[in-house]
Protein backbone atom coordinates (compact mmCIF):
# COMPACT_ATOMS: atom_id res chain seq x y z
CA UNK A 1 0.00 0.00 0.00
CA UNK A 2 0.99 3.61 -0.55
CA UNK A 3 1.25 6.33 2.05
CA UNK A 4 -1.24 9.07 1.30
CA UNK A 5 1.49 11.72 1.12
CA UNK A 6 3.19 12.31 -2.22
CA UNK A 7 6.67 11.75 -0.80
CA UNK A 8 6.86 8.23 0.57
CA UNK A 9 8.93 7.41 3.63
CA UNK A 10 9.89 4.01 2.23
CA UNK A 11 12.63 4.15 -0.37
CA UNK A 12 14.67 7.07 1.04
CA UNK A 13 18.32 6.04 0.95
CA UNK A 14 21.71 6.82 -0.49
CA UNK A 15 22.32 5.33 -3.91
CA UNK A 16 25.33 3.07 -4.16
CA UNK A 17 26.87 2.18 -7.52
CA UNK A 18 30.04 0.05 -7.64
CA UNK A 19 30.51 0.54 -3.90
CA UNK A 20 30.45 4.32 -4.30
CA UNK A 21 27.70 6.58 -2.96
CA UNK A 22 26.71 8.53 -6.06
CA UNK A 23 23.65 10.28 -4.67
CA UNK A 24 20.40 9.64 -2.89
CA UNK A 25 16.90 8.59 -3.86
CA UNK A 26 13.35 8.79 -2.57
CA UNK A 27 9.96 7.63 -3.80
CA UNK A 28 7.03 9.80 -4.82
CA UNK A 29 3.58 8.64 -5.79
CA UNK A 30 1.44 10.06 -8.55
CA UNK A 31 -0.98 12.55 -7.01
CA UNK A 32 -3.55 11.98 -9.75
CA UNK A 33 -6.32 9.48 -10.25
CA UNK A 34 -5.00 8.02 -13.49
CA UNK A 35 -1.61 6.97 -14.79
CA UNK A 36 0.42 9.26 -17.02
CA UNK A 37 2.23 8.62 -20.25
CA UNK A 38 5.79 9.66 -19.46
CA UNK A 39 5.64 12.47 -22.04
CA UNK A 40 2.79 14.06 -20.04
CA UNK A 41 5.24 14.78 -17.22
CA UNK A 42 6.29 18.35 -17.89
CA UNK A 43 8.65 19.46 -15.10
CA UNK A 44 10.03 18.71 -11.66
CA UNK A 45 11.58 20.94 -9.00
CA UNK A 46 13.26 19.55 -5.90
CA UNK A 47 14.70 21.14 -2.79
CA UNK A 48 16.67 19.25 -0.19
CA UNK A 49 17.20 20.96 3.16
CA UNK A 50 16.11 24.18 1.51
CA UNK A 51 18.54 24.00 -1.38
CA UNK A 52 17.34 23.62 -4.97
CA UNK A 53 18.63 20.62 -6.92
CA UNK A 54 19.81 21.23 -10.50
CA UNK A 55 17.61 19.61 -13.14
CA UNK A 56 20.58 17.83 -14.74
CA UNK A 57 21.23 16.05 -11.43
CA UNK A 58 17.73 14.54 -11.33
CA UNK A 59 16.62 11.21 -12.83
CA UNK A 60 13.26 9.45 -12.68
CA UNK A 61 13.17 5.70 -12.08
CA UNK A 62 9.89 4.30 -13.36
CA UNK A 63 9.23 0.56 -13.54
CA UNK A 64 12.92 -0.06 -12.91
CA UNK A 65 14.22 2.18 -15.71
CA UNK A 66 16.06 5.47 -15.27
CA UNK A 67 15.13 8.54 -17.32
CA UNK A 68 16.41 12.10 -17.47
CA UNK A 69 13.74 14.80 -17.67
CA UNK A 70 14.66 15.43 -21.33
CA UNK A 71 14.08 11.79 -22.22
CA UNK A 72 10.59 11.67 -20.71
CA UNK A 73 9.15 14.11 -23.23
CA UNK A 74 9.62 11.68 -26.12
CA UNK A 75 8.09 8.60 -24.43
CA UNK A 76 4.39 8.38 -25.22
CA UNK A 77 3.86 4.63 -24.85
CA UNK A 78 5.03 3.88 -21.30
CA UNK A 79 3.02 4.83 -18.24
CA UNK A 80 3.77 5.93 -14.74
CA UNK A 81 1.04 3.81 -13.15
CA UNK A 82 -1.03 5.04 -10.23
CA UNK A 83 0.01 2.31 -7.78
CA UNK A 84 3.69 2.36 -8.70
CA UNK A 85 5.78 5.06 -6.98
CA UNK A 86 8.56 6.66 -9.02
CA UNK A 87 12.01 6.76 -7.47
CA UNK A 88 13.64 10.13 -7.82
CA UNK A 89 17.42 9.91 -8.01
CA UNK A 90 19.58 12.91 -7.20
CA UNK A 91 23.25 12.87 -8.16
CA UNK A 92 25.39 14.25 -5.38
CA UNK A 93 28.71 12.61 -4.65
CA UNK A 94 28.73 11.17 -1.15
CA UNK A 95 24.94 11.32 -0.83
CA UNK A 96 23.29 12.65 2.32
CA UNK A 97 24.27 12.28 5.97
CA UNK A 98 22.48 10.01 8.43
CA UNK A 99 19.60 11.91 10.03
CA UNK A 100 16.52 13.92 9.09
CA UNK A 101 16.27 15.81 5.81
CA UNK A 102 13.61 18.15 4.45
CA UNK A 103 12.49 17.11 0.98
CA UNK A 104 10.34 19.33 -1.25
CA UNK A 105 8.96 18.26 -4.61
CA UNK A 106 6.83 20.02 -7.19
CA UNK A 107 6.14 18.19 -10.45
CA UNK A 108 3.75 19.11 -13.24
CA UNK A 109 1.91 17.14 -15.87
CA UNK A 110 -0.40 17.81 -18.77
CA UNK A 111 -4.05 16.75 -18.95
CA UNK A 112 -5.55 17.05 -22.42
CA UNK A 113 -9.19 17.15 -21.34
CA UNK A 114 -8.62 20.38 -19.43
CA UNK A 115 -8.75 23.73 -21.29
CA UNK A 116 -5.28 24.52 -22.70
CA UNK A 117 -4.80 27.46 -20.34
CA UNK A 118 -5.36 25.01 -17.45
CA UNK A 119 -3.19 22.28 -18.97
CA UNK A 120 -1.21 21.60 -15.79
CA UNK A 121 -3.69 22.81 -13.16
CA UNK A 122 -4.53 19.33 -11.85
CA UNK A 123 -0.89 18.78 -10.96
CA UNK A 124 -0.48 21.89 -8.81
CA UNK A 125 0.88 21.20 -5.37
CA UNK A 126 4.14 21.62 -3.53
CA UNK A 127 4.84 18.50 -1.53
CA UNK A 128 7.06 18.56 1.58
CA UNK A 129 8.16 15.91 4.00
CA UNK A 130 10.85 15.38 6.60
CA UNK A 131 12.43 11.98 6.12
CA UNK A 132 14.96 9.99 8.12
CA UNK A 133 17.94 8.59 6.30
CA UNK A 134 19.86 5.65 7.76
CA UNK A 135 22.50 5.31 5.10
CA UNK B 1 -43.37 1.67 -13.76
CA UNK B 2 -41.40 -0.97 -15.68
CA UNK B 3 -37.98 0.09 -16.90
CA UNK B 4 -34.59 -1.26 -17.90
CA UNK B 5 -32.33 1.08 -16.00
CA UNK B 6 -29.52 -0.53 -14.04
CA UNK B 7 -27.39 0.67 -11.17
CA UNK B 8 -23.59 0.79 -11.40
CA UNK B 9 -20.70 2.47 -9.63
CA UNK B 10 -17.52 4.01 -10.98
CA UNK B 11 -14.33 2.85 -9.31
CA UNK B 12 -13.22 6.47 -9.80
CA UNK B 13 -15.42 7.36 -6.81
CA UNK B 14 -12.74 5.88 -4.55
CA UNK B 15 -9.76 7.44 -6.34
CA UNK B 16 -8.44 9.41 -3.38
CA UNK B 17 -8.02 6.27 -1.29
CA UNK B 18 -7.15 3.83 -4.08
CA UNK B 19 -3.85 2.19 -3.22
CA UNK B 20 -3.84 3.90 0.19
CA UNK B 21 -6.65 2.16 2.06
CA UNK B 22 -8.52 0.33 -0.72
CA UNK B 23 -7.40 -1.92 -3.55
CA UNK B 24 -9.51 -3.02 -6.53
CA UNK B 25 -10.91 -6.00 -4.60
CA UNK B 26 -12.05 -3.70 -1.79
CA UNK B 27 -13.70 -1.39 -4.32
CA UNK B 28 -15.52 -4.28 -5.99
CA UNK B 29 -16.65 -5.60 -2.61
CA UNK B 30 -17.99 -2.14 -1.72
CA UNK B 31 -19.88 -1.90 -5.01
CA UNK B 32 -21.26 -5.42 -4.56
CA UNK B 33 -22.49 -4.48 -1.08
CA UNK B 34 -24.67 -1.71 -2.56
CA UNK B 35 -26.55 -4.15 -4.77
CA UNK B 36 -25.29 -2.37 -7.90
CA UNK B 37 -24.69 -4.78 -10.77
CA UNK B 38 -22.21 -2.83 -12.90
CA UNK B 39 -18.75 -1.37 -12.51
CA UNK B 40 -16.88 1.33 -14.38
CA UNK B 41 -13.10 1.22 -14.32
CA UNK B 42 -10.64 3.71 -15.71
CA UNK B 43 -8.12 1.96 -17.91
CA UNK B 44 -5.04 3.74 -16.69
CA UNK B 45 -6.07 3.73 -13.06
CA UNK B 46 -7.36 0.27 -12.34
CA UNK B 47 -5.40 -1.85 -14.82
CA UNK B 48 -2.27 -1.92 -12.71
CA UNK B 49 0.35 -2.20 -15.46
CA UNK B 50 -1.57 -0.32 -18.16
CA UNK B 51 -1.14 -0.29 -21.12
CA UNK B 52 0.21 -3.80 -20.55
CA UNK B 53 -2.47 -6.26 -19.60
CA UNK B 54 -1.48 -9.88 -19.12
CA UNK B 55 -3.66 -12.94 -19.65
CA UNK B 56 -3.30 -13.63 -15.92
CA UNK B 57 -4.71 -10.17 -15.09
CA UNK B 58 -7.60 -10.68 -17.48
CA UNK B 59 -8.41 -14.09 -15.97
CA UNK B 60 -8.27 -12.61 -12.50
CA UNK B 61 -10.58 -9.75 -13.57
CA UNK B 62 -13.23 -12.16 -14.84
CA UNK B 63 -12.98 -14.19 -11.65
CA UNK B 64 -13.45 -11.05 -9.59
CA UNK B 65 -16.53 -10.09 -11.61
CA UNK B 66 -18.06 -13.49 -10.94
CA UNK B 67 -17.12 -13.42 -7.27
CA UNK B 68 -18.53 -9.93 -6.67
CA UNK B 69 -21.54 -10.46 -8.98
CA UNK B 70 -20.68 -7.47 -11.18
CA UNK B 71 -20.73 -6.91 -14.92
CA UNK B 72 -18.50 -4.54 -16.88
CA UNK B 73 -20.60 -1.38 -17.38
CA UNK B 74 -18.20 1.21 -18.71
CA UNK B 75 -14.50 1.52 -19.51
CA UNK B 76 -12.97 4.97 -19.16
CA UNK B 77 -10.12 5.88 -21.49
CA UNK B 78 -8.52 8.93 -23.07
CA UNK B 79 -7.33 10.25 -26.38
CA UNK B 80 -4.45 12.21 -24.87
CA UNK B 81 -4.21 14.84 -27.58
CA UNK B 82 -1.49 16.88 -25.84
CA UNK B 83 0.62 13.78 -25.28
CA UNK B 84 3.66 15.60 -26.64
CA UNK B 85 4.25 19.19 -25.65
CA UNK B 86 3.82 21.69 -28.45
CA UNK B 87 1.67 19.66 -30.83
CA UNK B 88 -1.56 17.69 -30.97
CA UNK B 89 -1.81 14.02 -31.83
CA UNK B 90 -2.36 13.26 -35.49
CA UNK B 91 -5.46 11.43 -36.67
CA UNK B 92 -3.42 8.26 -37.16
CA UNK B 93 -1.90 8.45 -33.67
CA UNK B 94 -5.34 9.07 -32.16
CA UNK B 95 -6.82 6.03 -33.90
CA UNK B 96 -3.92 3.89 -32.66
CA UNK B 97 -4.56 5.09 -29.12
CA UNK B 98 -8.26 4.25 -29.47
CA UNK B 99 -7.59 0.81 -30.91
CA UNK B 100 -5.27 -0.16 -28.06
CA UNK B 101 -8.12 0.52 -25.61
CA UNK B 102 -10.77 -1.16 -27.79
CA UNK B 103 -8.75 -4.38 -27.64
CA UNK B 104 -8.30 -4.23 -23.88
CA UNK B 105 -11.92 -3.25 -23.22
CA UNK B 106 -13.07 -6.13 -25.39
CA UNK B 107 -10.94 -8.64 -23.49
CA UNK B 108 -12.31 -7.33 -20.19
CA UNK B 109 -15.91 -7.56 -21.37
CA UNK B 110 -16.80 -3.88 -21.76
CA UNK B 111 -19.17 -2.76 -24.51
CA UNK B 112 -19.55 0.90 -23.54
CA UNK B 113 -16.58 3.23 -23.36
CA UNK B 114 -16.32 6.65 -21.78
CA UNK B 115 -14.05 8.14 -24.42
CA UNK B 116 -12.47 11.34 -23.18
CA UNK B 117 -11.25 13.68 -25.90
CA UNK B 118 -8.65 16.42 -25.70
CA UNK B 119 -10.11 19.93 -25.72
CA UNK B 120 -9.07 23.25 -27.23
CA UNK B 121 -10.95 25.90 -25.24
CA UNK B 122 -12.74 26.80 -22.00
CA UNK B 123 -16.09 25.39 -23.16
CA UNK B 124 -14.37 22.02 -23.74
CA UNK B 125 -14.68 22.02 -27.54
CA UNK B 126 -12.94 18.82 -28.70
CA UNK B 127 -9.80 18.84 -30.84
CA UNK B 128 -10.37 19.89 -34.45
CA UNK B 129 -9.68 16.45 -35.98
CA UNK B 130 -12.14 14.53 -33.75
CA UNK B 131 -14.44 13.71 -36.67
CA UNK B 132 -11.57 12.25 -38.67
CA UNK B 133 -10.23 9.95 -35.96
CA UNK B 134 -13.64 8.91 -34.61
CA UNK B 135 -14.78 8.12 -38.14
CA UNK B 136 -11.52 6.28 -38.73
CA UNK B 137 -12.13 4.20 -35.59
CA UNK B 138 -15.80 3.27 -36.20
CA UNK B 139 -14.89 0.08 -38.05
CA UNK B 140 -12.52 -0.93 -35.27
CA UNK B 141 -15.18 -0.18 -32.65
CA UNK B 142 -17.54 -2.49 -34.51
CA UNK B 143 -14.85 -5.16 -34.76
CA UNK B 144 -14.20 -5.03 -31.00
CA UNK B 145 -17.89 -4.49 -30.15
CA UNK B 146 -17.43 -1.25 -28.21
CA UNK B 147 -19.28 2.10 -28.27
CA UNK B 148 -17.31 5.32 -27.86
CA UNK B 149 -19.11 7.87 -25.69
CA UNK B 150 -17.60 11.26 -24.98
CA UNK B 151 -18.58 12.47 -21.55
CA UNK B 152 -20.89 15.49 -21.57
CA UNK B 153 -19.78 17.26 -18.41
CA UNK B 154 -20.19 20.77 -17.01
CA UNK B 155 -19.38 23.45 -18.12
CA UNK B 156 -20.72 21.94 -21.37
CA UNK B 157 -24.47 22.44 -21.83
CA UNK B 158 -26.85 20.41 -23.98
CA UNK B 159 -27.96 23.37 -26.09
CA UNK B 160 -24.51 23.85 -27.57
CA UNK B 161 -22.49 23.60 -30.73
CA UNK B 162 -20.67 20.57 -29.32
CA UNK B 163 -23.82 18.49 -28.83
CA UNK B 164 -25.17 19.64 -32.18
CA UNK B 165 -21.93 18.51 -33.86
CA UNK B 166 -21.93 15.12 -32.12
CA UNK B 167 -25.56 14.44 -33.07
CA UNK B 168 -24.96 15.55 -36.64
CA UNK B 169 -21.97 13.19 -36.83
CA UNK B 170 -23.93 10.22 -35.44
CA UNK B 171 -26.80 10.84 -37.88
CA UNK B 172 -24.52 11.36 -40.87
CA UNK B 173 -22.49 8.21 -40.15
CA UNK B 174 -25.62 6.34 -39.13
CA UNK B 175 -23.56 4.64 -36.44
CA UNK B 176 -24.30 2.95 -33.14
CA UNK B 177 -20.59 2.89 -32.25
CA UNK B 178 -20.42 6.52 -31.18
CA UNK B 179 -22.85 7.99 -28.67
CA UNK B 180 -23.00 10.07 -25.53
CA UNK B 181 -22.29 9.65 -21.84
CA UNK B 182 -24.30 12.22 -19.93
CA UNK B 183 -22.69 13.38 -16.70
CA UNK B 184 -25.33 14.78 -14.35
CA UNK B 185 -23.04 17.68 -13.44
CA UNK B 186 -24.68 19.43 -16.40
CA UNK B 187 -28.00 19.52 -14.48
CA UNK B 188 -26.65 21.00 -11.24
CA UNK B 189 -29.16 23.45 -9.74
CA UNK B 190 -27.76 24.02 -6.25
CA UNK B 191 -24.87 26.26 -5.30
CA UNK B 192 -21.41 24.74 -4.75
CA UNK B 193 -21.46 26.28 -1.27
CA UNK B 194 -23.96 23.55 -0.28
CA UNK B 195 -21.37 20.89 -1.05
CA UNK B 196 -18.76 22.04 1.45
CA UNK B 197 -15.68 21.70 -0.72
CA UNK B 198 -12.30 22.05 0.99
CA UNK B 199 -9.41 24.22 -0.15
CA UNK B 200 -7.67 21.28 -1.84
CA UNK B 201 -10.67 20.28 -3.94
CA UNK B 202 -10.55 21.30 -7.58
CA UNK B 203 -13.59 23.33 -8.63
CA UNK B 204 -14.37 24.65 -12.06
CA UNK B 205 -15.53 28.25 -12.39
CA UNK B 206 -19.28 28.94 -11.99
CA UNK B 207 -21.11 28.04 -15.20
CA UNK B 208 -24.44 27.65 -16.93
CA UNK B 209 -26.39 24.38 -16.60
CA UNK B 210 -29.00 22.56 -18.68
CA UNK B 211 -32.63 21.75 -17.96
CA UNK B 212 -33.40 18.06 -17.55
CA UNK B 213 -36.09 18.17 -20.27
CA UNK B 214 -33.43 19.12 -22.84
CA UNK B 215 -32.08 15.58 -22.51
CA UNK B 216 -35.23 13.93 -23.91
CA UNK B 217 -34.52 14.34 -27.65
CA UNK B 218 -30.94 13.14 -27.09
CA UNK B 219 -31.75 9.98 -25.14
CA UNK B 220 -31.56 7.73 -28.19
CA UNK B 221 -27.85 8.58 -28.45
CA UNK B 222 -27.09 8.04 -24.77
CA UNK B 223 -25.53 4.66 -23.92
CA UNK B 224 -24.56 5.42 -20.36
CA UNK B 225 -24.98 8.09 -17.69
CA UNK B 226 -22.52 9.25 -15.12
CA UNK B 227 -24.76 9.68 -12.11
CA UNK B 228 -22.47 12.39 -10.77
CA UNK B 229 -22.99 13.39 -7.18
CA UNK B 230 -21.26 15.92 -5.02
CA UNK B 231 -22.88 15.41 -1.63
CA UNK B 232 -25.48 13.02 -0.27
CA UNK B 233 -27.09 14.14 2.96
CA UNK B 234 -28.17 11.87 5.82
CA UNK B 235 -31.64 11.59 4.33
CA UNK B 236 -30.18 10.15 1.13
CA UNK B 237 -30.79 13.27 -0.95
CA UNK B 238 -28.27 14.80 -3.32
CA UNK B 239 -27.95 18.43 -2.28
CA UNK B 240 -27.24 20.17 -5.63
CA UNK B 241 -28.42 17.87 -8.47
CA UNK B 242 -32.16 17.33 -9.18
CA UNK B 243 -32.17 13.54 -9.13
CA UNK B 244 -35.89 12.99 -8.79
CA UNK B 245 -36.59 14.88 -12.00
CA UNK B 246 -33.71 13.22 -13.86
CA UNK B 247 -34.70 9.66 -12.95
CA UNK B 248 -38.40 10.28 -13.60
CA UNK B 249 -37.51 11.64 -17.04
CA UNK B 250 -35.34 8.62 -17.87
CA UNK B 251 -38.05 6.17 -16.79
CA UNK B 252 -40.84 8.05 -18.54
CA UNK B 253 -38.95 8.02 -21.84
CA UNK B 254 -37.95 4.36 -21.59
CA UNK B 255 -34.23 4.99 -21.48
CA UNK B 256 -32.18 1.82 -21.01
CA UNK B 257 -28.72 1.53 -19.62
CA UNK B 258 -26.45 2.02 -16.66
CA UNK B 259 -26.58 4.85 -14.19
CA UNK B 260 -23.08 4.91 -12.81
CA UNK B 261 -22.58 6.52 -9.42
CA UNK B 262 -19.61 8.83 -9.61
CA UNK B 263 -18.63 10.62 -6.42
CA UNK B 264 -16.78 13.89 -6.93
CA UNK B 265 -17.39 15.69 -3.66
CA UNK B 266 -15.41 16.78 -0.63
CA UNK B 267 -13.40 14.72 1.87
CA UNK B 268 -12.82 11.95 -0.66
CA UNK B 269 -9.42 11.32 0.94
CA UNK B 270 -10.97 10.56 4.36
CA UNK B 271 -11.01 6.81 5.03
CA UNK B 272 -14.46 5.39 4.37
CA UNK B 273 -16.04 8.69 3.29
CA UNK B 274 -16.43 7.91 -0.42
CA UNK B 275 -17.75 4.43 0.46
CA UNK B 276 -20.40 5.97 2.70
CA UNK B 277 -21.36 8.54 0.07
CA UNK B 278 -21.64 5.86 -2.63
CA UNK B 279 -23.90 3.77 -0.37
CA UNK B 280 -26.14 6.76 0.29
CA UNK B 281 -26.31 7.49 -3.43
CA UNK B 282 -27.17 3.90 -4.27
CA UNK B 283 -29.94 3.94 -1.65
CA UNK B 284 -31.37 7.03 -3.36
CA UNK B 285 -31.14 5.49 -6.82
CA UNK B 286 -32.74 2.29 -5.56
CA UNK B 287 -35.62 4.29 -4.08
CA UNK B 288 -36.12 6.36 -7.22
CA UNK B 289 -35.83 3.39 -9.58
CA UNK B 290 -37.91 1.08 -7.43
CA UNK B 291 -35.21 -1.61 -7.60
Amino acid sequence: MLEKECIQSRGFKNTVVDQEVVGFQFDIRLMYYRGLWLSQIRSIHIKVDGEAVRLEDISWEINGKLYKQDELKEIGDIQWNVLEPASIHVNVLGGLTTGYHDIEVDYRFSSSYMPPNMDEVLSYGNHKRKLLLVS
Amino acid sequence: MEHKIKRGVSAYSYNKVFGVSMDLDDIMQDICDTGATGIEILANSHIVKYPDVTDAWIDDWHQKLTHFKLEPAEYGHWVESRLYKGRELTTKESIAMLERDFKTANKLGFKVLRTKLGVIDDTLTPVSNWREFIKGALGLAEKYDVRMCPEIHSPTILDSRMIHDYVEFIEKENTEFFGLNIDFSIFQTGDNALVGFGENDFLGPPCEHSKVEELVPLLKYVYCCHAKFLRMDENFREVVIPYEEIIQTLIKHNWEGYLISEYEGAKAEVTGHASDQVKRHQIMLKNLLGK
